[in-house]
């Protein structure tokens, strides 16, 4: 039928009638009918329906006076090798004592009970309030032939109640049909929410709303196995007061576990009676003190990925068999429906993670000057390289009269979007403060003050170099707030400046000191970040800050134009780097005065014959946005 | 459900079941139709194909109506089909009354 294992849940019909034994004769031949189609033999038939005739007239001549207004329900499931048959009832029930070995033929009762505890294989009676459940099991000697209609339907009048008991029998079976449709339609419907939606506690709620309507349960507590967690979480409940504490995984089995541990541990259903439970920690007691129903653990490649407990908070009836299967199909499908959310999660978080780091790229971008000053007889180029994991490296120069300019170069530790808004904000405050002050260790003083606070609390901090320079009085003052040290060429010689001091966001509050310097001629200046100094060869060997300095020496001798030293020393990490990915942000600032006498260049480069007091390709953007890597 | 006379003799056929719905009628209707001293009554179950314990009830009370005060009536019981048969063997009701088959 529906089942992809048919053999192992068996088929199943049940019958419901009024507290009268004429209805509960025409129940049991339903359902002998229907173990006759499934082809037990004549005798199995008739003990099977005998067995059921007595249990069914006992609950009807037994019944309470207030039982007598409730349905009987009798059942059969039938699978390949037994065949299990429950009776529910509403007497005061009865104590099901062992077997007698013989009964007395003189006996007036008990004859019914004594017939049962005979011809089946296993007899259990479990009595809760009012109402109590008779199983019945009975093996199958062996698969056997359908039975022979023609012989069977010797007279009219068996004819007749052949037919009736198939119409019986189709009826049944369409009833179930008809449950089972109800229960796909209700799937299918999560499903095309799903689909919309990715919304998996939604789509849970609505999944096992609709099935407490199909199996006429009120309430559901579904639990999951966080990614990576050993615990049961609850993640959606039918009632708030459901969710409780999670329950902790992966202890050693023991008697007193609550009904949602024994199922994750088994790996099968557990029944629930809140009335019978043992178990010291039950949270299912929440429910309230007559609740019953079944824990059944949702699995997904023998991977346990949470339980899902259901019943009713008062017991008048427990799940049938076609229920308790339809709370299997739900949860299996609940299963698969939470590792493919998990799944679609991981892909949303991958895409999030990609264009989170876009965004930082574009703010990062968006950090550097479109044009450096134009100063007379200096020039200005910068380079900046982004690596893949973005971080917060920034250059600026800002313009603070016709012969001064303030040099900063940054970085923020810290990495994506929150590196990037650092760095704006840093930029933007220095930018409006340096026009009150131009003093380098005031400016970083007053910048760790105002961003201490917001840097701490997560856990970043920023290492800033800031370089005043006047070129009127070929002075320079630097300060540093933990930043690599400034590169000065003096003529054909390059001093390494080196200032201490603590980096913004470390500290609530620091002074900062500074460093003066005069330029000799031609003077020019190198600010850097640890990217260029931290550059890696494939041999795995830093290249370091002698080599960058010995490297500039070298640039001195000629001299170069800051554009030339700037595309140089690029070309010269390049070189360096070869394979090597980069790993780090690279950001340097060159400043260098235009040399007296016609410009040499290095080989490779493109001879330049113009002199000029602003140097080529400063004047628009184009000459530091031409290193950076495309927009994409 | 047939009810014959013969002289002492009373037979009973053409019964289809013996459940808790008809036991008791049946017993009754029998018990009604027993001569004062029967000598054999017969009950033909060839055509009963279901048999449960009200049934059982009904024709050991009938046993009982039958040999309250008449040593040597017979009960005999005709043609059962089998699972009917083991039935009244579980019971232990076969020492009580004569199954025949003819």
């Amino acid at each position: 039928m529906t089942d992809s294992t048919p053999a192992e849940r068996g088929i199943s019909n049940r019958v419901v009638f009024r507290c009268d034994l004429s209805e509960a004769r025409v129940a049991t031949r339903i359902l002998r009918a229907f173990l006759a189609e499934q082809g037990l033999d004549e005798t199995e038939q008739f003990n099977c329906e005998l067995c059921l005739a007595e249990a069914c007239n006992n609950a009807v001549q037994y019944a309470t006076a207030a039982g007598r207004n409730a349905p009987i329900s009798a059942e059969v499931n039938c699978h390949t090798s037994n065949v299990e048959m429950r009776v529910i009832d509403h007497t005061e029930g009865f104590t099901l004592a062992a077997r007698a070995g013989s009964i007395d033929p003189h006996r007036e009762n008990g004859r019914g009970l004594f017939i049962i505890q005979s011809l089946m294989d296993d007899v259990q009676y479990y009595r809760c309030d009012g109402t109590n459940i008779l199983t019945m099991r009975k093996v199958r000697t062996r698969q056997q032939h359908r039975p022979e209609h023609d012989a069977a339907a010797a007279t009219l009048e068996d004819a007749r109640r052949q037919i009736e008991s198939c119409q019986q029998t189709i009826s049944g079976m369409a009833r179930e049909l008809c449950f089972r449709s109800e229960s796909l339609a209700a799937i299918f419907r999560c499903c095309t929410e799903l689909g919309r939606t990715s919304d998996l506690e939604g789509f849970g709620n609505r999944l096992l709303n609709d099935l407490l309507h199909l199996t006429t349960a009120d309430w559901f507590v579904l639990r999951l196995v966080p990614v990576g967690g050993a615990q049961l979480e609850v993640f959606v409940a039918s009632a708030p007061e459901l969710r409780t504490e999670p329950l902790v995984l992966g202890q050693a089995p023991t008697a007193d576990a609550s009904s949602e541990l024994l199922a994750a541990r088994k790996r099968r259903d557990v029944e629930f009676d809140a009335r019978r439970a043992t178990a010291t920690s039950e949270p299912l007691r929440a429910i309230g003190p007559a609740a019953n129903g079944i824990v059944q653990p949702l699995l997904f490649n023998d991977k346990l990925v949470g339980t899902l407990a259901i019943g009713r908070r008062e017991a008048d009836a427990p799940f049938s068999a076609l229920q308790a299967e339809m709370i299997r199909t739900f949860s299996e499908f609940m299963a698969v429906q939470v590792v493919n959310a998990r799944h679609l999660e991981e892909q949303v978080h991958a895409r999030l993670v990609a264009h989170e780091l876009d965004i930082a790229h574009r703010i990062q971008r968006a950090l550097l000057p479109r044009s450096l000053p134009q100063l007379a007889g200096f020039g200005l180029a910068a380079n900046w390289e982004s690596a893949r994991q973005v971080g917060g490296d920034f250059y600026d120069a800002i313009p603070l009269n016709d012969h001064s300019l303030l040099l900063v170069v940054a970085d923020v530790m810290g990495k994506g979007v929150p590196a990037a808004m650092f760095a704006t904000i840093m930029r933007s405050l220095l930018r409006a403060m340096a026009a009150r002050s131009h003093h380098p260790t005031r400016l970083l003083k007053r910048l760790n003050e105002l961003l201490y606070e917001e840097l701490s609390s997560v856990g970043m901090f920023i290492t800033a170099q800031l370089v005043f320079v006047d070129l009127q009085r070929r002075q320079l003052v630097a300060a540093s707030a933990g930043h690599c040290p400034v590169l000065l060429i003096s003529g054909a010689t390059v001093r390494t400046l080196r200032v201490t001091g603590t980096p913004l966001g470390i500290l609530p509050n620091t002074t900062f000191r500074q460093h003066t310097a005069t330029f000799a001629s031609p003077a020019g200046l190198l600010l850097y970040t640890d990217g260029v100094t931290e550059a890696l060869n494939p041999a795995g060997e830093l290249f370091g800050h002698d080599r960058l300095a010995q490297w500039l020496t070298t640039c001195a001798q000629l001299p170069l134009s800051a554009e030339a030293v700037r595309d140089q020393l690029a070309a010269e990490m390049l070189r360096f780097r070869g394979a090597t990915p980069l790993r780090d942000d690279q950001a340097f600032l060159v400043l260098a005065e235009h040399s007296p006498v016609p410009r040499r260049t290095l080989p490779s480069d493109e001879p330049r014959s113009e002199f000029s007091l602003v140097a080529p390709g400063l004047e628009d953007a184009a000459g530091v946005v031409a290193t950076l890597p495309p927009v994409t | 459900m047939k009810i014959e006379h013969d002289g002492n003799n009373l037979r009973v056929s053409d019964i289809a079941e013996l459940n808790a719905v008809n036991a008791s009628s049946f017993r009754d209707e029998v018990r009604a139709a027993m001569p004062s001293s029967p000598a054999t009554i017969e009950i033909d179950l060839s055509q009963t194909r279901f048999v449960d314990s009200s049934g059982l009830g009904a024709l050991f009370a009938l046993y009982k109506a039958a040999s309250h005060g008449n040593d040597g009536v017979t009960l005999r019981l005709l043609n059962p089909r089998p699972s009917i048969q083991q039935l009244f063997e579980l019971t232990q009701l076969h020492q009580l009354f004569e199954i025949s088959r003819r």
